[in-house]
């Protein structure tokens, strides 16, 4: 192609080039959720007789509803993915909100408040997060047993806020040594404490690095198989045990349809955090607090 | 305001010992400026006075107490950092304020107080602002409101100035001189510029390797120096060294220099030092650029002064004076002549050598004679 003249003109060229890309990206990302969607809406003797990947004729929440309460799951009693999906949220936010606020405390503590050996206790924290999942399963289990939370939510969740500290703390920490360290000399010389100026200083500049963290362990939690699976009973089993109960139920027809939906309950908390906390990702509070 | 007594401290981190027995006595209302190159332990001082890092051993004294051992918050000294280090998440009012809030007191009395400063500093219009939405300077005088607000015992200052530029810097220095004599707090403040040095203070530590190297009048310290060091480090363009030997002359000593092939003897006032035990051996004549001139007919004849011709090797005009580098002794030696009297690059000139203000050190130990 001959190289245009005008400047403006193999900008937009260049500009074309890489929208289509980008769109041609999206779309193969999008094509899954898109899929499921549509699955989740149509009937099952629609998808029985026809194709598995088709636009539905018929428009129907029937197997939503399915999912969310309808469905027999197991043998117990309750139905559907309703009583799994409580279940985690009433371990995802307790979670997520004790592993954040200790993170955020260890890291100000390794940043600010150095003592003798601050380091390697910082270097031996970071092991946490090389350790597998798999594992910490049996002395976990061990030690769930010892303390009589085997199988029950505050179990789940003292697994996952120990096995978090280790990532909010490398957030906290590697956020703060960023921050200017006179700002918590001045402080000091203000007069103010370890608590004041946690609280009236530190933790007002730490909006971005507490979404990033919150967003992890939301993520990391919520979608966590594993723990959920090992270290609960029935009654305390998570919303991916439950959907994984859901789906490989040998018994009758697979119900793609209700299956699909299901997935997309199990998915929907992660994506409307992400949609509403996303925009906080990058914002530089600290901005002008040093130099010119 | 209080006295401040800084008494024989250490300060080392392991093996690494940057402060080696610093004392220092500070007198009520004094503005004492620490100065010295990057890494002789100045910032290190200053942090030990207000608490933020320990001392090893020795003592430091506000007024009557001993603080060495107290908490920052307890000592009662207010500090302006380089990086101004403002709360970014406060505007200006509660920048100020914080430290009076987290000291209970009363809300009236710190509005009140607030306000004081603010109109002190002339930044009224800015207390609603962000930090983030202050310029350089204004930004600075926050940080100086900051510290005025508590009216503290003693005030410190960690190269305040550093991160304006120059014209700014001028300014905020001559302000910052204005405040001091209307306040007459106790400052210790700390820079690395030796005019900012020379301009603000009242007396000044020359320090290097965590020693103070010498303590005095900018005037003293300026005329009459402790060691090279401080001879090299105070004054800009900076003094000359010049290697030369000593001889003995009817009554008195000279040092001899030779410029374009011929000898001069240059007379040694005995006032500024006794060379008799150095007859025939080297030390170095520090001498300053001004103390080297152009021949002005009125002072040809006095006692220490001598003409000598050099040979112009680079000029640089400065406006007010012209600098001239010669070679005398095969080293190089600055001069400041008046524009108009300077010659031409490799052209030869006619100096006059002030002796009278000349000082000597030791080739060794450099260490004044």
């Amino acid at each position: 192609m001959a190289k245009s003249k005008n400047p403006s003109y193999a900008n937009i060229n260049a500009r074309a080039v890489l929208y289509a890309v980008l769109i041609i990206v999206a779309a193969y990302y999008l094509l899954p959720l898109i899929l499921m969607i549509v699955t989740s809406f149509r009937s099952m003797d629609e998808i029985r007789m026809g194709q598995l990947i088709e636009w539905p004729k018929t428009f129907s929440f029937d197997a939503w509803s399915m999912a969310w309460s309808e469905v027999q799951i197991g043998a117990r009693e309750e139905r559907g993915l309703r009583p799994y999906f409580i279940n985690s949220i009433l371990m995802v936010i307790p979670s997520v909100a004790i592993s954040t606020i200790l993170g955020a405390l260890n890291g100000y503590v390794l940043s600010f408040w150095k003592f003798r050996g601050s380091e390697l206790f910082f270097a031996a924290l970071l092991i946490g997060c090389f350790l597998p999942f798999q594992a910490i399963l049996l002395p976990q289990s061990q030690l769930l047993g010892w303390l009589g939370l085997s199988g029950s939510l505050v179990g789940l969740i003292l697994t996952h806020v120990v096995y978090g500290v280790s990532f909010t703390t490398l957030f906290f920490r590697n956020y703060y040594v960023n921050l200017p360290h006179e700002l918590v000399k001045a402080a000091k010389l203000d007069g103010a404490g370890f608590w004041v100026i946690f609280f009236r200083i530190i933790l007002p500049l730490s909006a971005p690095i507490l979404v990033v963290t919150v967003i992890w362990q939301f993520t990391q939690i919520w979608n966590d198989f594993l723990f959920g699976v090992v270290f609960s009973d029935p009654s305390s089993q998570p919303v991916t045990v439950g959907l994984n109960n859901m789906v490989n139920s040998s018994t009758g027809e697979k119900q793609y349809n209700v299956d699909m939906a299901g997935a997309i309950i199990a998915a929907l908390p992660t994506i409307v955090v992400y949609v509403v906390a996303g925009k906080y990702f990058v914002r530089g509070l600290t901005a002008g607090s040093v130099k010119g | 305001m209080a006295e401040l007594k800084i008494d024989n401290v250490y300060k080392s981190f392991g093996e690494e010992h940057i402060l080696k027995g610093i004392s220092l006595d500070v007198t009520d209302g004094e503005f004492i400026i620490l100065v010295g190159p990057s890494g002789c332990g100045k910032s290190t001082l200053l942090n030990c006075i207000a608490g933020l890092e320990d001392v090893t051993t020795g003592d430091i004294l506000l007024g009557d107490t001993n603080v060495t051992y107290e908490a920052p918050k307890d000592r009662d000294i207010a500090m302006v950092f380089q990086s101004y280090a403002l709360y970014p998440n406060m505007n200006v009012r509660k920048n100020i304020a914080f430290g009076l809030e987290i000291r209970k007191m009363p809300k009236a009395e710190i509005a009140e107080e607030v306000a004081r400063v603010a109109k002190l500093l002339q930044i009224e219009p800015l207390l609603d602002r962000k930090p983030s939405q202050l310029s350089g300077g204004q930004r600075q005088r926050v940080a100086m409101g900051r510290a005025l607000a508590r009216r503290p015992k003693i005030y410190l200052f960690d190269e305040p100035l550093s991160n304006l530029d120059a014209k700014l810097r001028v300014e905020m220095r001559t302000e910052m001189k204005k405040l001091h004599q209307r306040l007459g707090t106790t400052i210790v403040y700390v820079t690395h510029d030796q005019i900012e040095a020379m301009t603000l203070a009242d007396r000044i530590a020359v320090m290097k390797g965590g020693i103070v190297q010498q303590f005095g009048t900018p005037q003293e310290v300026y005329d009459d120096p402790a060691n090279m060091f401080v001879a090299g480090f105070m004054g800009s363009p900076s003094m000359n060294f010049l290697r030369c030997e000593v001889t003995k002359q009817e009554k008195d000593y000279a040092v001899q220099i030779e410029s374009q092939g011929t000898i001069f003897q240059l007379p040694v006032d005995p006032k500024q030092a006794d060379l008799s035990s150095y007859v025939g051996k080297t030390v170095v004549l520090g001498i300053r650029p001004e103390q080297i001139t152009h021949v002005m007919p009125h002072l040809v004849a006095e006692q220490y002064i001598t003409q000598v011709p050099v040979k112009i090797e680079v000029t640089e005009p400065t406006g007010a004076d012209t600098l001239i580098l010669a070679r005398i002794n095969d080293q190089e030696c600055e001069c400041r002549v008046h524009p108009q009297e300077a010659g031409k690059v490799g052209e030869s000139m006619e100096l006059l050598f002030n002796m009278s203000k000349a000082v000597f050190f030791d080739e060794q130990t450099e260490a004044r004679l």
